[in-house]
């Protein structure tokens, strides 16, 4: 019985089967940093826009006003409310206050007497809240998006509901010219290998 | 890959973000039960397929998840404006012959 021979060796042309989870290394000069703003709490929020009584409840709680205007948001230290549809937003708080917020919130359009067809839903679970900054990121969003994200197009605090790859995100601009992506929590491997392959020219960072 | 115009994130996307989700403008019966089989037949499952303008629905999917109208041209696939549910064209078959009708009578006189 002749014996046959093995010429691979675990060189440049196998891929373990964990290749794409070690493939990229910490790059100190990264041009994509991602860093996941684990645990917020996510809500979704439905209602009247046109309801003077509900969007003030609702401001009471938040201490911003909705954002009434189409893809726009507003920011209040922990809290952001995205634009999401003209009756819905996203309203991302700290981590673990959702459930208050949502008490108060039922509360609030209670007391002022707003209409009761709302619907507040606490979707924390289904979704994550991550972060893209590096001098790579428009670049790679980019070839990841059919959406203009050229910064004439895109300003601070403008909020977008377009694909990612094959998947959809929510992003927002941020002040210092980084990108919030909300990405579903049953796509979130599908995210993260995808902007692995994709930053692989620029160098990924796990902050 | 059309530009569509979504009239709810007032913007103009890519076609990607959208579906097409069928005729629009179909009224449901008033009272299901008095009309004939077939009366009801029509409403459930036929549907105009005309050459030219045809006004139909848009689904944007990967954007505010809102239904919309467009009116389409289905020779050129030339989307002549979209509109928001519940609203009525401004573009109809009826106008565009009226235009090009108007138009032809110009380069006449």
């Amino acid at each position: 019985m002749t014996s046959v021979s093995t010429n691979f060796s675990a060189g440049d042309m196998m891929e373990s089967p964990l290749h794409h989870h070690v493939a990229h290394t910490n790059h100190s000069d990264a041009g994509i940093v991602m860093k996941e703003d684990k645990f917020r709490g996510h809500l979704n929020l439905r209602g009247n826009p046109e309801d003077t009584a509900f969007t003030s409840a609702v401001e009471s709680v938040l201490g911003v006003a909705l954002p009434i205007t189409a893809n726009t948001s507003v920011r209040s230290g922990d809290t952001v409310a995205y634009w999401l549809c003209p009756n819905e937003w996203l309203l991302i708080v700290a981590s673990g206050t959702q459930g208050q917020v949502e008490a108060d919130l039922r509360l609030a359009v209670a007391n002022k007497g707003a209409d009761q067809h709302i619907a507040i839903t606490d979707i924390s679970s289904g979704q994550t809240l991550v972060n893209l900054s590096g001098s790579g990121v428009a670049e790679l969003l980019q070839k990841s998006t059919v959406y203009d994200c050229h910064v004439s197009n895109f300003p601070v605090g403008k909020v977008v509901q377009t694909t990612f790859a094959k998947t959809g995100t929510t992003m927002c601009k941020l002040e210092d010219g980084s990108m919030d992506l909300v990405i579903r929590r049953s796509f979130s491997d599908y995210f993260f290998l995808w902007l692995q392959d994709a930053s692989e020219e620029y160098g990924l960072q796990i902050a | 890959m059309h530009h569509i115009y979504c009239p709810y994130c007032e913007e103009t996307r890519e076609e990607e973000e959208y579906s097409y989700t069928g005729e629009a403008h179909i009224e449901r019966p008033k009272d299901p039960a008095s009309i004939t089989d077939e009366a009801w037949g029509d409403y459930l499952f036929f549907r105009s397929n005309p050459r030219g303008i045809h006004h139909e629905m848009w689904f944007h999917a990967a954007g505010c998840r809102r239904y919309f109208n467009a009116t389409r041209d289905t020779h050129s696939y030339q989307i002549h404006e979209t509109y928001k549910m519940g609203e009525l064209p401004t573009i109809t078959a009826k106008t565009i012959a009226a235009d090009t009708l108007a138009a032809q009578q110009g380069d006449a006189s």
